[in-house]
């Protein structure tokens, strides 16, 4: 009963992170991620793009790009319009803008790994084979479906849509100036040549490195985390060439092999896929 | 201020509805469909299948099989478990089984444009046309539209066994024999006769004499017309007298693949089972699946 109440007084003081029931204001522009594929990257991108006078750091990103699951209701309210909103919500038909970050997937299965270690959800010689068969399975610490869930609802429904730019973390690193001038462009931003080279330059991984050193107490999702493991991590893709075992990409591969291959993410063990994982026994009987 | 001080206080008391906030139960079962695809028929039939004692009225239903956006917390935590809960949801990945109806979209437009005249949405001589048009938007309900909202299910769960993809249609042409898959699907044990009584009880007719008697007790009719009735024709294929071909020939465009893959025949194009169309329906299968050749949910 005393539970309830003060969950009633939460309710009534817009304390609470609303999620997946976020109250979506029509000029909404949201960034949506699966975690561990760039996002926080992205959103120092968007914010020094958007607000470089402010100098984007990890004390005030959630109040120039606020996060749908890590902010109260109350402050999501009162955030400067248009808002861009960080989300990891699978499909959400009421969304009405978003930029879609993907990321290779065994990829993201390491970054996930490194950071449950490091936020103490798994012990640090918990064994990685085992950890991606959860992640395939969607046994995860997080309620957003598996990757090929998240992934597959968002391209599905919106691809080709206007309102909808899909962004690959990878070109992301290869080509940040053409992708960071998509993403302007979406959002109805000048492109300028020198705002979009002066937001890449402040958001590097040595310079997010250095922020996260000094303010990595201080923002939510590195607050009471391990400190001597560090958020952002290697920021490169291809990781799991050298870290993932064989058999962890026969499974990732296994399970999502079609949408990588179109996505445009080459596959290790191709001839698996084809060998009865495709999808032509969805044929109705 | 006020309304949210009420809002604050109804919920320390379990009197407001949950809505995306409710708590899933691991042995929860979701009855999953896009608006009027027959998830209110199918609501009685589990309702009488699980509760055999009690049969299901327009004034009970939502209490036996609750729905998210119409029952309150507190009934929501007397319902005895496993619970099966209506809803309306594209993909959600909570959810821990799901029976997922789907019905013709040709048919379901036609239906949600006679409800929405019902509850004064839309002017009683608004045109068929406009609304179509909105309905391939996913305008006509918070729901995403028809495509988006059954290709969010097939693609992450079609062949997982925690899902159950049932067709409106079928289920028309025989209910008991649908029912037995919901008796599988669930592992229930139920006596002879139960399946059979719960058809009966869930009849077309039978529902129409509950929804005249209970009009004012149910949320989804409660100040609507009463000279129109929510159970209407309860068939298949009015579409193909009551939609203009044009429109007919648009949602077939949109959602073409998607369609054939369930089952349902484009009336513009040749019939599938010609033996002459077989290299195309290969293509168009493609174009359906398009990306996903593996399954997204695999298990």
């Amino acid at each position: 009963m005393i539970k309830r109440l003060i969950a009633g007084g939460k309710q009534f003081l817009g304390m609470y992170p609303p999620g997946r029931r976020i109250a979506v204001l029509p000029d909404d522009i949201f960034l949506v991620s699966y975690p561990k594929s760039g996002n926080t990257w992205t959103r120092f991108l968007i914010a020094n793009l958007v607000h470089p006078e402010k100098n984007p750091d990890f004390s005030n990103i959630n109040d120039l790009l606020p996060d749908v699951e890590g902010m109260s209701k109350r402050d999501l309210a009162r955030a400067a319009r248009p808002r861009v909103l960080k989300s990891h919500q699978y499909f959400d038909p009421r969304y009405p803008k978003v930029i879609y970050v993907v990321r290779d997937p065994r990829d993201v299965v390491l970054s996930e790994y490194h950071f449950d270690i490091k936020r103490r959800a798994i012990a640090e010689d918990f064994p990685l084979a085992q950890f991606v068969s959860r992640f395939v399975r969607g046994e995860l610490n997080h309620p957003y479906g598996t990757w090929g869930e998240n992934a597959a609802t968002w391209l599905y429904t919106r691809r080709g849509d206007p309102r909808f730019l899909l962004v690959k973390y990878e070109a992301l690193q290869t080509q940040a100036i053409e992708e960071m001038g998509r993403i302007a462009r979406f959002m109805g931003i000048p492109a300028d040549p020198k705002r979009i080279a002066s937001a890449i330059e402040r958001s590097s991984a040595d310079r997010m490195r250095e922020l996260e050193k000094k303010q990595g107490h201080l923002w939510s999702s590195t607050r009471d985390t391990r400190q001597d493991k560090p958020f952002v991590r290697s920021a490169k893709a291809g990781g799991w060439k050298a870290e993932l075992p064989e058999s962890s990409i026969a499974e990732i591969e296994g399970a999502w092999g079609g949408m990588m291959r179109d996505i445009g993410y080459e596959l290790a063990a191709p001839a698996l896929v084809h060998a009865g994982m495709g999808h032509t026994e969805m044929e109705r009987a | 201020m006020i309304k949210h001080l009420m809002a604050g206080i109804n919920r320390g008391l379990g009197r407001h509805r949950p809505g995306r906030s409710l708590v899933i139960l691991p042995d929860d079962i979701f009855l999953v469909s896009f608006p009027k695809s027959g998830n209110t028929w199918t609501r009685f039939l589990l309702a009488n299948l699980r509760y055999p004692d009690e049969a299901a009225t327009f004034a009970n239903i939502d209490r036996l099989i609750p729905d998210p956006t119409g029952t309150n917390k507190k009934d929501f935590d007397r319902i005895p478990r496993p619970r099966i809960i209506k809803s309306h949801e594209c993909f959600d990945p909570r959810y821990p089984r799901v029976i997922n109806i789907v019905r013709d979209p040709r048919d379901v437009v036609v239906s949600q444009y006679h409800y929405h005249r019902k509850i004064r949405k839309i002017e009683d001589d608004s045109p068929i046309e406009r609304f179509v048009e909105r309905f391939l938007a996913g305008e006509t309900c918070p729901h995403g539209s028809w495509g988006q909202n059954i290709g969010t299910w097939l693609y992450t769960s079609e062949g997982d066994p925690r899902y159950l993809l049932l067709r409106y249609e079928d289920m028309v042409a025989d209910a008991a024999r649908e029912l037995e898959k919901v008796v599988a699907f669930l592992k229930m044990s139920v006596k002879p006769g139960q399946i059979a009584q719960a058809v009966e009880r869930s009849s077309a007719d039978k529902m129409r004499k509950l929804e005249k008697a209970q009009t004012d007790l149910h949320g989804l009719t409660r100040g609507s017309r009463k000279e129109l009735s929510f159970v209407r024709a309860a068939g298949s294929g009015g579409w193909r007298s009551d939609l203009p071909a044009p429109m007919v020939a648009k949602i077939e465009r949109a959602w073409g693949p998607i369609m054939r893959h369930l089952g349902y025949e484009l009336s513009t194009e040749p019939s599938p089972s010609s033996s002459s169309s077989s290299s195309s329906t290969e293509a168009r299968d493609d174009e359906y699946l398009g990306f996903l050749s593996g399954s997204a949910r695999n298990s």
